[in-house]
This record gives C-alpha cells, structure tokens and sequence, in this order.
C-alpha cells in the first residue's frame, strides 16, 4: 500500500492537535506557573491595549510617573486590543501576570475569578476619594461591594453631527433634550434615499441598551441580577432601533454598509459624509480631524428618560502582583490630574479625573482644528447608566450577537429575537448571591 | 543507544507537545476550568451538557459536515478536471500551471481578506453574477449563504490537489493509452477506465487530508465571520467555537471536550474513509 495505516493514524493524532493547539499552549504554560522571576525588587508590569497612540500616552504618564517616584520602575506592554483578553489570561495562567492591567466591561471576568485584588483598602490608605476624584463612575468597576479597578479613561457615548447639514435643513442643534420623535423627524429629513442617510445606526450594545435605559428598561435586573429582556420597555427600544433601518429606512442597512467598502461602519461613513448623525465614543474624533464635513458633537438624545452608555477603563492590580503597594502608587498617580492631563493633551481619549475634564486643557485641546462642544462629555456623564457587567460579560455579548443577527437584518422582530435571547441568558447568567 | 540518541529529539517533541498536553487535555475535558483558579472535577458532565443540552453544539457540528461534504468533493473533482487540462499539450501550458498553483501559495489571511472584498453584497462576484441576469445574495451576510461563501473560497485552494494529481497523471505509463486507443477507445473512456482508476491512490490520498483540513476549517471563518460564526452561528464551526469557548468565555474544559469529540468525529471519517478503500482504490503492487 502506497499510504500506509500507520500514516493515517498519525496524521489523526496530528489533526487533534491543531484543535487542541489551545489547549495545548496553556497547559505547556501552566507547568511552570510559580517559577516566574518577578521580585518586588523588578519593574511593575503595566498591561494595556490599543495602537501606537496609546503607548505614546501611557509611556508619557509614566514617564511622569518616574520622575515623581524615582523608586518605581514601569515596564509598559502593549497589546493589540483583538488579542489583549487571550494574551493577558496566558500570561496569568503562566504565572507570569501584570502587575497592573487595563481592564474594561469584562473587569469582571476576572475579578470574581478571584484573579484582582479589591482595592479599597489600599484607596483608604492612600487617601483616594473615588468619587470626587471620578464623579459618578467612581465605583463602576466594582463587584459585590468591592471595588477591583480605579477609573482610567471614561467618556459617554456622544452623538456627532453633521452641522452644515443640520443647519441647512433648519433642524438647530440636536441636544439632549430632543426626544425620539424628534430626532427621528431629523433623521428622515436628512435622508436622501439610496445616497445618504441620517443616522448610522444603533446596532452595537453601546447604542441600542441607551435606549432601553432611556424607555425604562433594563439588560439585567440589578436586585435579582435576572436577565429582563423580553420586558416591553427593551422590546419597544430594540424595535425601535430597527425601524430606523427599516420601516423608515433613515440608517443604512448591511449590504449598504457592505458596499461602501470593506469594514466600513458608522465612524467612516460619518467622516465620508455618508450619515449626518453618528453615535460613539471620544475615540472618532481623531478620524474626523481631515474630514470635508463640518461636524460638532452633542449629548445623546432621550428617550422617556435620559440614559447613555459610557465607555472608558479602569486599571486593577492583579492577584499575583509582587507589589500591590507599589502598584497602587502608580495607579494612584496615573489617574491624578497631573498625569491624566497627558490623555488629552495627546488626545488619546477623555480622561476620567473630573478636575481635568472641566479643565481648559479638555475643553480646547491643543490640537483642535476647530471649535467642538467639548462639554458635551461633561453634560452625558450626569446621566450615564450603570451597564451590568457581569462576570458572563463576553458570553452575554455572544448571545446578542448571535440572537440579533437576523433582527438586524430585518428577518426578525424584537419581540422574538429577544425572547430567543432571554432562555439563552438565562443559562448563561447566574444570578449573583 | 545511539539510536536512542538520534531519535530523541522527535521523542522528546512528541511527550512534551503531542502526549502530555493530550493527557492533560482529557483530563481537563473532565472538569471545569476557568483557566486562573485550580480545575473542579466534573465528570462527564461536559459531554453529555454537548451532546444533551448545547444546541449551538449540534449546530456547529452539523455546519462543519456540511462544509466538508461540499467543500472536500467538489475540491477533489475540480482538482481532476483542472490536472486534466493541464496535461493537454497546448501553448502556455506552464503559464497555466503556475497560475492554477498560485492561489495555493498566497497566505489564507490574505486570501480571506481579499473574499471579504469579493463577497461584499455589490461586490465583483455578485456584478459577475449580475451580468448573466442573477441577482447574487448578501454572502457573509445571510444566514443562508455564508457556508456556501466559505465552500467558494475553499475552492480557491483546488490547486494544491491540482499539482499532485497532475504529477500521478504524468506517470501513468503512456502504453496503457496507446493499447487503449488500438482498442478504439474515445478520450473520454480512457479518461474514466485508464486516468481515473490509475490516480485513485492520489484521489484517496487527498479525499482523507481535505477531510482532516475541512473538519479543522478556522482561519476562513475567524476573519470573514463577524461575530465569529456568525450571523446567528449559520457558520460556527467546531474549532471556531472550542476557541470561543477557551478564550473568550474561559470554558477550557468545555473547550477540550469539544477538542476531543472533533477528534473522535475526525477519527471515525477517516477510518470510514479507509474501510471503503478496497473497493475504488487501486494500488499497481496489489495485481502484482
């Protein structure tokens, strides 16, 4: 025989462990989990995610930080944002985790897998008031009681519109004061069917639960920690979300998204002038500063209520950190004025330290080419709504994700692509107790 | 004991990065495992919650047949049909050759970077299909038409099997033609009773490796796919979600129960594939 069986059988083995290469990768890590050199004496590891502009911030605030505390050393690495979970939790399970690490929504991934250390006592002891220092998102990053990150960079979702085509059709300014019908009337005005539309969606969690919180709702009750999806005020957000797409066909669809180009979303097709409204974070601004359209920001809309969604980090010390009081420190003085004063002036992102926030560096950034309403940051964050996140965070966003598809596609209502998703939350949330 | 010495290297490959974290793997099949705090045993409770209670599982495993009963014939009867003409003697024959295998040498990333281009709702193919009076679907978009995207882009790669089997074809003894043609056999009964039968080795041969490589399909779907898998999981496949289930949602001992019912999934196909080998395969020494 030319292929013999015993060719086969290793090329069966061999194909189990391309499947398994995971596995595989973690446990050859796991084996020498505790031998990892890391005395309280070495730099503190710092892991963050992002692009080159982000490790120009971090790297000048510690930079600043170094200066100040001569005794501490940062070591700064950086990690492509689509790898930065999977990397950081082989580099925990190798024994070899950070010392301080960025840790967003999924904070809690890792805090109640016992993987953070809570923090509040060491805030006490250094003498940090995380509400004024943050304001309302002080405690944001915290489980059961306990805080496990200091906010980092915050900002809410913010509506960018285009102002020469708002003023054109004498629509004003939208604010947040404008309820949905009113925007909604805006949208179809500034819609020219099949060549620009007026807004470019709510698919994203980040956009669509604002209006949920804005109609009343909730994703997750925060008493009984039960998923509530199928409750009319989320029924009537999310088909609300829809129809814009399709009843009054004000937001593009996905072929039409699709066609603009590859991996063109609202943020491009604002700047292209595609959408003459935009709902996102601070992030789209440095995409618009060569943009033709004469944009400005606003708050976001409201609904029967006022609700957006903020976005930001926090930085949390990880369990197996050497030097927690070290790490502290650190964070203590990344996140105070002087230091967070670098994230605008290099307009990474908004700072969340309220002093710098309300401060002229913030309000006129250096770089701005022209005059933003830059307080439309400060305006949202007296009406930001506390997002649940839960420890099945990614699994929650998988689910919607998968429930929503053909919802967004208009194959599906509201009504039963959320009943669908609420059987499915609720194997995958257990309710905290 | 030099053998021993020559051959360790492979020896020591083979315990620590094949046997050990296969054991390790069936061991963490059998517990929950977070990845940060200790492993808690649980049995069989992983498998039976697959077979019993996951749906995006069963349909997982059934998107993955799918792909392969399509994708992995219909790669194997292009590769014929393209070694076929390659071998006419005609101008340019190279040319040809070269730009069949080329698609093969290009990195599967940019491959699926560039389909994403195709694929889009107005892109090139659907404008193609456009001119022959077919509207073309949403592609990656559709429930419905997203594992056939992924067939299409499989068989971009029919140039691998192309090679191979021209090579056989190329040695097939030209007096078995020449008999044949004395007979009064037509090109297309020496096609079916002298080409064929003479390249089944190689047919088999890459029918089991597209069989291994359609079970394990990833890359195409992790880049095409947004969310992976998606649109409603239409495209999940079984590798796509054992990593889902690793690194995203910190199920690794889910994830390696599912690495282990691929593996007995793969096992069984293959064998299948074997057990049927006697009676389409035709090895020259067996007639001896």
């Amino acid at each position: 025989m030319a292929i013999g069986s015993t060719h086969v059988t290793r090329r069966g083995f061999l194909g189990f462990t391309a499947a398994a290469a995971g596995v595989i990768t973690l446990t050859a890590c796991g084996a020498d989990s505790d031998t990892g050199s890391k005395g309280s004496g070495g730099p503190l590891v710092m892991t963050v995610w992002g692009g080159e502009p982000d490790r120009k911030a971090y790297q000048q605030r510690i930079d600043l930080l170094v200066k100040k505390y001569p005794d501490l050393s940062v070591k700064l690495q950086l990690i492509p944002s689509d790898g930065y979970a999977q990397k950081v939790q082989t580099m925990i399970a190798g024994g070899s985790g950070p010392d301080i690490m960025e840790v967003a929504e999924n904070v809690n991934v890792y805090s109640s897998k016992n993987q953070l250390l809570p923090l509040d006592e060491l805030a006490t002891k250094a003498g940090l008031d995380l509400e004024k220092r943050f304001g309302s998102i002080g405690k944001l990053y915290s489980y059961q009681d306990k805080v496990y990150a200091i906010p980092d960079r915050s900002g809410a979702m913010i509506v960018y519109y285009d102002k020469a085509a708002f003023e054109k059709a004498g629509l004003g300014t939208p604010g947040p004061d404008w309820d949905w019908a009113k925007i909604q009337g805006a949208f179809q005005q500034l819609t020219v069917p099949g060549k620009t539309w007026g807004y470019a969606g709510a698919g994203w969690w980040a956009q669509w639960w604002s209006f949920v919180y804005q109609n009343g709702g909730t994703i997750i009750d925060p008493s009984s920690g039960k998923p509530t999806v199928t409750s009319d005020p989320v029924v009537e957000a999310l088909q609300w979300a829809g129809d814009l797409t399709f009843k009054s066909k004000v937001v593009p669809t996905k072929e039409q998204y699709a066609d603009m180009g590859a991996d063109i979303g609202g943020d491009q097709a604002f700047a292209g002038g595609k959408v003459a409204v935009n709902t996102t974070g601070f992030w789209a601004i440095s995409g618009l500063k060569d943009s033709k359209v004469d944009w400005d920001i606003a708050p976001l809309w409201r609904g029967k209520d006022q609700a957006v969604t903020a976005f930001g980090s926090g930085l949390s010390i990880s369990r197996t950190s050497k030097n927690p009081e070290g790490a502290f420190k650190a964070i203590e003085f990344l996140t105070s004025a002087e230091a967070q004063k670098v994230i605008i002036d290099t307009g990474q992102d908004v700072p969340a330290n309220i002093e710098v926030q309300k401060s002229d560096a913030f309000l006129k950034p250096s770089w701005m080419t022209k005059p933003v309403d830059m307080t439309a940051f400060a305006k949202s964050s007296e009406f930001v709504y506390r997002a649940p996140f839960i420890p099945e965070w990614n699994e929650m966003q998988k689910a919607f994700d998968d429930g929503l598809a053909d919802f967004w596609l208009g194959k599906q209502d509201a009504k039963s692509a959320l009943t669908a998703i609420q059987s499915q939350l609720e194997t995958i949330v257990k309710p905290a107790g | 004991m030099w053998f021993y010495v020559f051959v360790s290297p492979w020896l020591v490959g083979f315990l620590v990065f094949l046997l050990g974290p296969m054991i390790a793997s069936l061991y963490l099949s059998l517990t929950e495992w977070d990845t940060f705090t200790a492993p808690t045993w649980v049995g069989l409770q992983n498998y039976v919650t697959l077979l019993r209670d996951d749906p995006v599982f069963w349909k997982a495993l059934w998107n993955t047949f799918y792909y392969a009963a399509i994708s992995v014939p219909l790669g194997l009867a292009l590769g014929l049909w393209l070694a076929n003409l390659l071998n006419k003697q005609v101008r340019g024959q190279r040319a040809f050759r070269t730009l069949i295998y080329l698609p093969t040498l290009v990195p599967l990333v940019a491959t699926a970077m560039i389909f994403k281009m195709v694929l889009a709702p107005s892109g090139p193919l659907n404008q193609l299909l456009g001119f022959v009076g077919i509207s073309g679907p949403a592609w990656l978009l559709d429930s419905d038409w997203v594992k056939p995207a992924l067939i299409v882009l499989s068989v971009w790669g029919a140039g691998g099997a192309t090679v191979l089997l021209l090579a056989a074809m190329r040695g097939i003894p030209r007096e078995l033609y020449e008999a044949a043609e004395v007979d009064g056999a037509g090109p297309i009964r020496q096609f079916w009773s002298i080409t064929v039968p003479q390249l089944t080795p190689i047919i088999f041969f890459n029918l089991v490796m597209g069989l291994i490589g359609a079970f394990q399909i990833f890359s195409q779907v992790y880049i095409l796919t947004k969310p992976v898998g998606g649109p409603n999981n239409s495209s999940q496949m079984m590798v796509p979600l054992l990593f889902n289930e690793a690194f995203s949602f910190y199920h690794m001992g889910y994830a390696s129960a599912i690495s282990w019912l691929l593996f007995a999934v793969i096992l069984v196909f293959t064998l299948l594939a074997f057990r049927t080998t006697r009676k389409w395969v035709f090895y020259e020494t067996e007639v001896g």
